[in-house]
């Protein structure tokens, strides 16, 4: 048949209403981010931007509810845990396939549970594992996860990304570069390709019939997702109105009262979502090595006023170490947080012996109250360290600021430098937050305070060990209040997560587990 | 013993141009409407730039988180930034600071260009070794060398300094290189040699006099184009840091609000326009006021 006659024919069967699948192929979901990840293995990458694409990749033993408390079912239909807190036993579902194909069984979730915690990955989030003894399948779905001691959050951990279920057979053979050219799972959706700082393209996974109980729709609805990276605020912000995306839960925070009146751009906010911003001291450096320093820069800073005109009072300011909303906030610790006034931080300097120099710093002993700190150069950061630097020079701290990219930052936050630091982390539960960031195990990073104290430690264990949630909450309070009476921490705000979804997307209910806003990405469908 | 007076720089009608017609030129350049409002203006702006702590109405540093973001007239002439800083101190101590930042960086990129290419020229068996190092040199973009610098030690001022003068080093020498040659050749200079006068004598007190009208221009177009380098360098984050105030790091805060507080991001931009605009100007009327062809 000649090219002439194909063209001729397919107009023909077009008119006549015979190919209307071509006419009726949807563009795919298109969802904004401000910055893409280093890589996208479960096991190596810490990110937020890793973790909110793998829980589309990927499945967990157990999902998270959006009251971000309760545990549910996802690749474990059910599970008991033995009396003593140290055995946990998973009956897994039998319809599970992986993108290629190949039905899941219970060795799978073993080799994938074990390459987590295997020295030999070096995994930065191995810790989140607690202390395995073994991890064993009994049959071809059932798990056997043993621990040396009881971990009283092993549930909550094991709904993050971190202890995805992936195929051995695609991480052998792409070795270092699994989740850099490609990815094989038992997610919602399918890897199609990833271009660093572009785009990361999805493709529905079409045996997958598996989601949590927390969505009406256990089947993916969207045959295609991409998600694009657009690092600048005003071009995302103009790009979701002139509806060249479905969905962002990135909105720059000024235009969230714009786009609330944007018609056809709906926004949500997720209550329940705890993602704190932080600023730390290093505890064993010269000047912020000084309980007088650590606690007069509390009473400084002016975390209401922050709130206000950085963060366009779309934040909460935080006047505890932890937010108030997670399990086991402890009330008497959050009082004992010095509050907002500069004359008593100036009195707190003076009778430590800080003294004010002729430039208005501070000097103790020929030492000038000068010191170092690095960030990520955000939206937010450069504006929130620079009012921190002014309310501390106005006690007579000199705060110098070095903020770096996101891609050098971590590299940089890992050196010993820096006399102090600013970061943001999610968390679920208090002895997820303190075990991370305090425990002397845990330093250089990330507990790149160095905060070694054998108090702590014991507090600490005490409370991931606990199998009375009554003795888990007094230790996880106390080592709160040991914490705050040290002012390791200027705990400054809890962000909100905001979800902007355009007119074409149905189904969009924010979540933000690890800061991911969409989670599995179900229920989600496009009208057109 | 001969006669030294009849090699003074007066001897060559080069050096006589170099030596006694600036105040000739600075006529010549106020004569073009162009080149004046461009002498004017960067007279102003770099009064403003000395002047700028005794001129601002506030403290450069002190921000008010209650006062952020009002628009200019607003109870502040040219408003305040996102820190509730006064615009007006800012755009000072930008300007002060832009224009320190791109003066170091020319004086050091000049200087060291300027020696190579003198060196150069005067030493034919140098010359390949060293342009060579020089083309080397201009294969890297500043921006590049900024980028690279900052890796190593960290973002900050010494970074872009030391960029912008690295990127400088290899255009001077390539300018100094070219007039400085051409200079060699004169009759004078081997007049010079004959007589006996060492090298140093001869490169400063003949050969750079004679060069000075490409130098003067090049630095002055220079100065235009290493300004907007170091605004870029700090717009990306890697030059002055918080809480310093600098053109392209301003520019770059008001990014974010440039939908309902324009006026932060577009006054520096605006200022930085503006400065480049006059060197630029400057530097052109310059080239054609030193040029003798066109003072005829």
């Amino acid at each position: 048949m000649t090219m002439l006659a194909r063209t001729a024919l397919a107009a023909g069967l077009s008119l006549l209403g015979l190919v209307p699948a071509l006419a009726q192929t949807k563009a795919p979901l298109t969802i904004l981010r401000v910055i893409d990840a280093d890589r996208y293995d479960p096991v190596r990458s810490t990110a937020t931007s890793a973790s909110e694409v793998l829980f589309m990749l990927a499945d967990t033993l157990v999902s998270l509810d959006f009251d971000m408390k309760t545990v549910k079912p996802l690749l474990a239909k059910s599970w008991t845990a033995s009396a003593d807190g140290r055995t946990y036993t998973f009956d897994l579902r039998q319809d599970v396939k992986f993108c290629d194909g190949r039905p899941m069984t219970a060795e799978d979730v073993v080799y994938s549970l074990k390459r987590w915690i295997d020295p030999a990955t070096r995994s930065p989030v191995a810790s989140r594992a607690g202390k395995v003894k073994d991890i064993r399948a009994t049959d071809d779905h059932t798990v056997v996860y043993e621990l040396q001691e009881p971990f009283s959050d092993l549930l909550y951990q094991l709904t993050q990304s971190f202890g995805s279920v992936v195929d051995k057979n695609t991480v052998e053979k792409l070795g270092q570069n699994f989740g850099v050219q490609g990815f094989n799972a038992t997610g919602p959706y399918c890897w199609v390709s990833w271009t660093p700082r572009q785009d990361l393209v999805l493709k529905k996974n079409p045996h997958y019939n598996w989601g949590p109980p927390i969505y009406k729709n256990p089947k993916p609805e969207i045959d295609q997702i991409i998600w694009k990276v657009v690092p600048e605020a005003n071009t995302l912000m103009a790009a979701m109105q002139a509806r060249q995306a479905d969905i962002t839960y990135y909105p720059p925070l000024f235009s969230i009262d714009t786009m609330q009146r944007v018609p056809g751009l709906k926004v949500q906010q997720q209550k329940d979502y705890i993602y704190d911003v932080f600023f730390a001291f290093r505890v064993n450096k010269p000047v912020s090595s000084d309980p007088a320093i650590r606690r007069a820069a509390n009473m400084a800073v002016n975390k209401d006023a922050i709130v206000k005109a950085i963060y366009f009072g779309r934040g909460t300011p935080l006047h505890s170490l932890l937010s108030p909303t997670v399990l086991d906030y402890d009330a008497k610790a959050a009082a004992m947080m010095p509050a907002f006034d500069p004359a008593g931080a100036a009195k707190v300097l003076d009778e430590a012996g800080w003294t004010p120099g002729p430039d208005g710093i501070r000097v103790k002993d020929g030492q000038k109250a000068t010191f170092v700190v690095y960030g990520i150069r955000d939206d937010q950061n450069p504006r929130i360290s620079e009012a921190m630097q002014a309310d501390l020079r106005k006690v007579g701290i000199d705060m110098r600021i070095q903020l770096w990219d996101a891609t050098v930052a971590w590299g940089k936050l890992a050196t010993q430098e820096f006399d102090a630091f600013m970061l943001s982390y999610p968390y679920g539960t208090a002895t997820e937050a303190l075990n991370l960031y305090f425990k002397s195990t845990q330093a250089p990073t990330p507990n790149r305070m160095n905060w070694k104290d054998e108090k702590t430690d014991q507090l600490i264990d005490a409370a991931a060990t606990a199998t009375d949630p009554a003795k888990r909450k007094e230790a996880n309070a106390e080592t709160q209040r040991l914490l705050t009476a040290a002012n390791v921490w200027i705990p400054l705000v809890t962000r909100q997560m905001w979800v902007v979804s355009g007119d074409r997307v149905e189904g969009v209910r924010p979540h933000g587990l690890y800061g991911a806003g969409l989670y599995k990405g179900l229920d989600l469908s496009l009208k057109r | 013993m001969s006669n030294p007076v009849a090699l003074t720089p007066e001897a060559s009608p080069h050096a006589a141009f170099a030596v006694t017609a600036r105040p000739s030129v600075v006529r010549f350049l106020l004569r073009e409407p162009a080149s004046a409002v461009a002498l004017v203006v960067v007279v102003l702006l770099v009064l403003a730039a000395l002047f700028a702590p005794w001129l601002a109405p506030t403290d450069p540093y002190a921000g008010d988180l209650a006062n952020t973001l009002k628009a200019p007239g607003d109870g502040f002439l040219l408003g305040t930034d996102g820190q509730g800083r006064d615009m007006v101190t800012r755009l000072l101590f930008g300007l002060r600071m832009t224009l320190m930042m791109s003066l170091v960086a020319v004086v050091i990129g000049c200087g060291l260009g300027g020696l190579v290419g003198f060196a150069a020229a005067y030493y034919p068996r140098l010359s390949g070794l060293l342009m060579r190092l020089m083309d080397v040199l201009l294969s890297f973009p500043a921006i590049l060398f900024g980028l690279a610098l900052t890796a190593i030690v960290g973002p900050g001022l010494t970074a872009v300094l030391v960029a912008l003068s690295i990127a400088t080093i290899p255009l001077m020498a390539r300018v100094v290189r070219g007039a400085a040659i051409v200079v060699l050749q004169q009759d004078y200079i081997e007049a010079a040699r004959a007589l006996g006068m060492g090298d140093a004598r001869i490169l400063t007190k003949y050969v750079l006099l004679n060069c000075l009208s490409p130098i003067f221009v090049f630095v002055t177009l220079r100065f235009g184009q290493v300004i907007l380098l170091g605004s870029l360098l700090s717009f990306i984050g890697l030059g002055a840091q918080p809480p310093t105030a600098e053109l392209g790091a301003m520019a770059s805060d008001g990014r974010n609000f440039l939908f309902f507080a324009p006026h932060v991001s577009v006054l520096p931009s605006l200022l930085i326009f503006v400065v480049v605009l006059a060197f630029n100007v400057l530097g052109d009327g310059l080239r054609d006021a030193l040029d003798p062809r066109m003072r005829r």
